[in-house]
């Protein structure tokens, strides 16, 4: 069926076009209603009246210092404008329309404020309405002197630094061994290196070259028939093919995707402090890897992730204008439009794109809605110019930034673009409350592909089943009878709630477009845009001037366009970082690729080309590969291409004594540096060598089960998801990746902090490491699986099987001495294994089960009060059926702990 | 110089071996002149000679009054009006309206002074109230989040924002201070709360994996520890694999690495060995058992926690973390406290007792406390509310001058009047314990030099010798 009906999706369509005119509506130059009266009488008689009556009698339970019952705070005039879950509790001007009022004058009997303690008086009910009648006056703060302070240094800055000056186009230097360079690349290296007076080492050999650059290009190794192949090729373009073969091949984008899921700061969960997971957020690293594949060029790349949203309204418009809108039956202007279906992949993909900008860390307990706020969209911030331009501008949140141009308004005025951008992630901040007290269905992105739920009788009757629970939890909530405690020291509330919970939770498993799979976390402009304020020392409540949304000014991007005031401004945003003019983004991504291929980065601090970056080790030969990236349209697959083909690349990596003395870490690339795996790598190579690896993309993750609920470290949910990464054979990319769960096969190995931008990761050598590849299950059961496949090919000798472990797991055959070594052990082993197997019984492999101790059924879960005390845990067992397998198992089991395995070189 | 340009070292501007970089100093001494980048190199192949062993002993920046530091952490905010916090205007005022709200209400548990400092314990905790002149009381505490997540996370790294993960107070003392066993973890922390920030509590953040704590539950569990071949078999495969790793050493354009890789299985066998050996508190005594209470149904589990934290300290883990959640009474606080403080006392005062006795107070630092404290006022019929205004902890052992009070609470126990102390101040005061100075503890991430304690903390002298 090439075309569907999608009436639903036109709806959303048309409602995203109008989003930009609702949008200009919104009260960003009228007067302020709620401006604060600067009256000195006024705020006299705030302080003297108003005040203590707030701290008497409400602070109890609305402030900063104990907690926003029902989100409402009212130690700050912002809070009580900004009101509760039940509304604004000030108006200013309008008492009748205020809260604050009305819930605590005695017409209000039921949940009549405040819950405990003393109610208010007459006189004190009409002290607070005349201070809200005269425009609830609130001391003003003090703007510290040095905002908006000029700063000679940072003019100095703008104009020295080097990272900030525009692309230069250097010459291609001469070099005296004319010889030796393929590429312009080489001629910029050797000349440094002939100016040091260094000589490069001899090239790698082929069997090497090729374990490398599969591992750099696919991070798997290579078939044991391609390092054959490669061998015997003896065309002159025989590596050139070996490139272009791995460039095609979709682990290409499995791998380089990965690489950006790093900067990306990628996780299936908001992390700290309540880990609550992101069941969509698979979808977002299936759009990476589907990009990196489709060579998407990486300023589309960019622009996508910043305002796939925008994109998407634009095409869609440019779509409708055109008279691109095709239906089944012709023209029928009563009937549903029908587009193409490639037109909702776009669209979806596009949405799907922004998820960048939404699954950050997130601290959905933070009590104070405006510091849930402001703390997301640094977040968000320090995500997009870490990874996108390598600064480091959050430092600007409460200050100008130390080292670098970057002044707090700098800041603000592009904070104000995400101020006005709605994150959707489908959460929203919640003080204390387990169940799906933080999700918000509508908050999430729905895609453009929805089909609504056909509406039964099961969903009928359990909406009612909900409305009616509901509305008992309203009923009781906060009363007291509600809060009367019972036998199992909880208020009798708390089970209404509980009910309530439930009842809602089953329908939206049938309805929710979430749980159907029609929705991702992204972004959308906001209902309303506009600029914000600096906030004084970056506390979210201490509103400075307002300033205009903008972009930093550390440097100019000739030709940007301005924000457009009717939108988020992260359109134009979007094209300021991926300008062709912006100094910096073609800088940053070159060497991002150029550190994943030589190992360190021709700016060392890949996430940082500030002040306080690493200097470049090669600022020309940088420029020279930006220039050549944009020309080449942005193409991460020519760049790539063209660094692997250089001299450089392909050089041993022997180290000589005379180039170690003065080069000891090889920044002036005199040999190929040796590299260890990553986590991902080690695994996935594990399940090549033992042929388990599935290469297939599995559909989705574990985590798209979930449901939006919190999860704790090695709680069931936490441990269902470890078991599924722990039987999964998928590439290490598609394990589940929730923050704080890091899957055990990868843990050991330096895996990617998921909560920020991380350019490059640590690789140490610590006993953990060693102790996962002695008793891990995981190694254990791939090492019996390799075990299993040499010994199924019964004809074969040991020194047969011996050559072909070696070549399934190194990538090459084992020297005489080596095969002798093996042999040895392996009979050894077999008999000094034998007495282990005296009836030749085989004993199954064995999981064994977590327990957990036996909880009171009374007491209902209360996600403040988790005691782990006394739980067993799950070890997997993993036991060869007889001494020979045995035997064989440890020998393939110390080819993946060798050293050897895990670097290449 | 060394630590402070200790760039997150991008993962193959490789660590030069320790061989190669001894190489570098001698014959490379006239290379310096080198301008630029290769000037780098000379720092870096130093750099790289400590990470070769980054978990050895380092130096403190002043003698250090204290080597080792066990957090006996009780998690979810113990009510200080019940068990230390004796406040006779509290106990007056029982049911008069709060100044800020709330309705007063006294504790309903008996209230004596001990010892020769005479402080004040109520009957929840006899046991260790036994060691009342050994503790030196912060009674000034405050923090900045009234709720566990950021509060606990906070008070592990001394700050509460979620978006930008610091590394834990541990992993900066390994950082700073190395371990004295190579041969075992020198971070341990057990049972750990499984929410609250999780793994970030223990974790590293920015700072290299070795010093990250190491977790294990209560009773005892590491993963991967437990050898799942027969010893002299793994002794067969290992000899293999280092086989194979000496020859590649031998290579010679061989990872510099490789050096660490042979030394991280010699570790790891000797480990497996060695630490269920210490984590199996069967071995102690019945006697030692018993002044644990680790044989009554209510103490065992923590008298576990606290049995392991000593073998641990007696070996020489740098920083040992035991934990007993489930004090967040907002109801049920009565009945709740009895149940809790029953199962920590006895455990808690033992530990303290044998600590003593066996001379490992001279060099270990104690600190026992919550998150956050209570409220003075009532929640409901039986609870009380989170207070982070002020709150108390104590601390005792080497370097602690016994029996001082440091900072009050107001005569309620809302708010802390004196000798005001923030989580970073905590800090602070804990590491100069340690011999360290808070201020010169930095790590470079980022593009900026992060601290513990961010850009704020003094230290509270009063309770140092």
């Amino acid at each position: 069926m090439p075309h569907r009906s999608r009436p639903a999706a036109v709806a959303a369509l048309l409602a995203l076009l109008s989003g930009a005119a609702a949008a200009a509506d919104a009260p960003t130059a009228k007067p302020d209603p709620h401006a604060n009266p600067t009256d000195p009488a006024k705020v006299e008689f705030f302080e003297k009246k108003v005040r203590p009556v707030l701290v008497n009698h409400c602070y109890h339970c609305h402030s900063a210092d104990t907690k926003p019952a029902g989100g409402l705070r009212v130690d700050d005039r912002n809070g009580l404008i900004l009101g509760g879950n039940t509304g604004p509790a000030v108006v200013p001007g309008k008492p009748e329309k205020s809260l604050l009022i009305t819930r605590t004058t005695p017409e209000n009997k039921k949940r009549r404020m405040p819950l405990e303690g003393e109610h208010l008086s007459q006189e004190q009910t009409e002290i607070l309405t005349k201070w809200i009648a005269d425009g609830a006056a609130w001391p003003a703060l003090r703007v510290p002197a040095s905002l908006g302070r000029v700063r000679p240094e940072y003019e100095r800055l703008k104009k020295e630094h080097w990272s900030f000056q525009p692309l230069k186009s250097p010459a291609v230097p001469a070099v005296s061994d004319a010889g030796w360079p393929r590429s312009d690349v080489d001629r910029f290296l050797l000349a440094q290196l002939e100016a040091k007076g260094l000589k490069p080492v001899g090239d790698a050999d082929r069997v090497t070259l090729i374990r490398r650059v599969t591992f750099d290009l696919t991070g798997l190794p290579p078939l044991p028939a391609e390092v054959d192949a490669f061998v015997k090729d003896a065309s002159p373009n025989a590596f050139e093919k070996v490139v272009d073969r791995l460039l095609a091949s979709p682990a290409f984008g499995e791998r380089w995707g990965r690489h950006w899921l790093d900067v990306a700061r990628y996780g299936e969960s908001t992390g700290p402090s309540r880990n609550i997971p992101y069941p969509h957020a698979w979808k977002y690293r299936d759009y990476v890897i589907d990009a990196v594949n489709a060579d998407v060029p990486f300023d589309r790349f960019i622009r996508e992730q910043v305002a796939g949203d925008l994109i998407a309204a634009e095409e869609a418009a440019k779509q409708v204008k055109t008279g691109g809108v095709r239906t089944d039956t012709g023209w029928d202007f009563f009937a549903p439009f029908r587009f193409p279906e490639e037109f909702y992949r776009e669209q979806d993909r596009l949405l799907t794109a922004t998820g960048f900008l939404a699954l950050g860390v997130k601290d959905v307990n933070q009590r104070f809605k405006i510091r849930f706020v402001m703390d997301n969209v640094d977040e968000q911030i320090d995500t997009v110019t870490r990874s996108v331009i390598g600064l480091t501008v959050s430092c600007a949140r409460c200050h100008d930034h130390k080292f670098d141009p970057v002044t707090q308004a700098d800041y603000y005025s592009l904070a104000g673009i995400f101020t006005s951008t709605e994150n959707a992630s489908g959460l929203r901040n919640q003080m204390g409350g387990g169940g799906l007290a933080y999700y918000v269905p509508s908050n999430l992105v729905r895609l453009t592909s929805y089909v609504p739920p056909v509406e039964t009788a099961e969903i009928a009757k359990l909406k009612a089943e909900a409305e009616e629970a509901k509305a008992a939890w309203d009923a009781i909530r906060g009363t007291p009878a509600g809060l009367k405690t019972q036998p199992n020291g909880r208020p009798l509330q708390f089970q209404y709630r509980r009910k309530y919970d439930t009842a809602q939770a089953k329908v939206l498993a049938l309805t929710d477009p979430a749980a159907r799979g029609f929705a991702v976390h992204g972004v959308r402009d906001a209902a309303a845009v506009a600029d914000t304020e600096v906030r004084i020392r970056g506390e979210a409540e201490k509103l400075g001037p307002t300033v205009p949304r903008g972009y930093i000014k550390a440097f100019e991007v000739p030709g940007a366009p301005a924000v457009n005031r009717e939108q988020s401004g992260r359109r134009e945003l979007a094209e300021w970082l991926a300008s062709a003019k912006n100094p910096l983004t073609p800088r940053v991504a070159v060497n991002r690729a150029w550190q994943n291929l030589f190992g360190t980065g021709i700016v060392n601090t890949v996430d940082n080309f500030g002040v306080n970056g690493g200097p470049a080790s090669h600022p020309e030969l940088l420029d020279h590969l930006a220039n050549r990236f944009i020309a080449d349209g942005w193409s991460v697959k020519k760049l790539v291409r063209q660094l692997v083909l250089t001299r450089a690349y392909q050089l041993s990596s022997d180290a000589t004594v005379a180039n170690t003395n003065v080069d000891p870490g090889n920044r002036l690339v005199w040999r190929h540096s040796p590299r260890r795996l990553t986590a991902e790598e080690i695994r996935d190579a594990t399940l090549a060598a033992a042929g388990t690896l599935d290469p297939k993309r599995p559909h989705g993750s574990p985590a798209r089960e979930l449901p939006m609920i919190e999860m704790r470290d090695n709680g069931p949910e936490a441990q269902a998801i470890n078991e599924k990464a722990d039987a999964s054979t998928h590439r290490s990319v598609y394990l589940p990746l929730l923050r704080g769960v890091a899957p055990h096969a990868l843990e050991a190995f330096d895996p990617v902090d998921q909560t920020l931008v991380t350019g490059t990761r640590d690789t140490t050598t610590v006993p953990g490491q060693a102790l996962y590849l002695l008793n891990g299950a995981f190694v254990r059961k791939q090492s019996l699986a390799l075990a299993d496949r040499l010994l199924k090919d019964k004809a074969a000798t040991d020194p047969e099987r011996i050559r072909k472990a070696y070549r399934f797991a190194l990538g090459r055959d084992p020297a005489p001495k080596e095969l002798e070594r093996a042999q040895a052990f392996l009979g050894e082993f077999e008999s000094a294994a034998r007495p282990l197997y005296p009836e030749h019984l085989a004993p199954a492999p064995r999981l064994a089960k977590r327990v957990a101790k036996p909880k009171d059924e009374e007491e209902p879960f209360d996600p403040d009060q988790i005691d782990q005390t006394g739980e067993a845990v799950a070890e997997e067992v993993i036991l060869p059926p007889d001494a020979r397998t045995a035997a064989w198992a440890a020998f393939t089991q110390a080819l993946f702990g060798s050293a050897e395995f895990r670097f290449v070189r | 110089m060394l630590s402070r340009s200790a760039h997150r070292t991008p993962h193959s501007a490789l660590p030069v071996s320790r061989r190669q970089a001894l190489k570098t100093a001698s014959a490379g001494f006239g290379m310096v002149a080198l301008a630029g980048i290769l000037g780098e190199q000379a720092r870096a192949a130093e750099r790289a000679a400590v990470a070769a062993k980054p978990l050895a002993p380092k130096a403190p920046h002043f003698p250090a009054k204290a080597k080792k530091l066990i957090f006996v952490h009780m998690n979810g905010a113990m009510s200080q009006h019940d068990t230390f916090e004796y406040k006779p205007q509290l106990q007056k005022d029982d049911g008069k309206p709060g100044p800020g709200g709330g309705t007063l209400t006294g504790s309903k548990f008996k209230f004596k002074q001990y010892g020769e400092t005479g402080s004040w314990f109520s009957e929840l905790l006899p046991n260790v109230a036994k060691h009342a002149d050994k503790m030196a009381w912060l009674r000034g505490l405050h923090t900045d989040t009234p709720a566990h997540p950021q509060a606990v996370v906070q008070l592990h790294t001394g700050s509460a924002n979620a978006a930008l993960t610091r590394p834990s107070m541990g992993a900066w003392l390994l950082y700073g201070l190395g371990t004295e066993n190579q041969d075992l973890p020198g971070y341990v922390t057990i049972n750990p709360p499984p929410n609250f920030g999780g793994a970030v509590n223990y974790g590293s953040a920015f700072l290299p994996a070795h010093f990250q704590g190491t977790r294990i539950n209560d009773v005892g569990y590491l993963p991967n520890l437990k050898a799942q071949t027969e010893s002299d078999l793994q002794r067969r495969q290992l000899d293999l694999i280092q086989g194979m790793n000496r020859d590649l050493a031998a290579a010679p354009g061989a990872p510099d690495a490789v050096d660490g890789v042979i030394e991280s299985f010699e570790l790891a066998f000797k480990m497996q060995g060695k630490v269920p050996e210490l984590l199996d508190v069967s071995k102690e005594p019945t006697k030692v058992l018993d002044a644990y209470g680790a044989n009554e149904k209510r103490t065992a589990a923590f008298a576990r926690q606290c049995i392991m934290a000593r073998r641990l300290n007696e070996a020489g883990v740098r920083f040992v973390e035991i934990c007993q959640p489930g004090w967040d009474h907002h109801n049920n606080l009565h009945k709740g406290l009895i149940d809790r403080t029953g199962s920590i006392d006895l455990p808690t005062g033992a530990l303290l007792a044998d600590l003593e006795q066996r001379g490992l107070l001279d060099d270990t630092l104690v600190l026992f406390g919550s998150e956050f404290g209570r409220q003075p006022t009532s929640q409901g019929a039986d609870g009380r509310d989170h207070n982070i205004t002020g709150y108390s902890m104590f601390l005792a052992g080497a370097g602690v001058k016994a029996g001082a009070t440091f900072g009050a609470t107001d005569e309620y126990g809302i708010r802390a009047v004196e000798g005001r102390m923030h989580t970073n101040d905590l800090h602070a005061t804990l590491l100069a314990l340690m011999g360290l100075d808070h201020e010169k503890l930095t790590y470079r991430y980022a593009g900026r030099d992060f601290r513990l304690t961010d850009v704020k903390g003094n230290v509270a002298k009063e309770v140092i010798q």
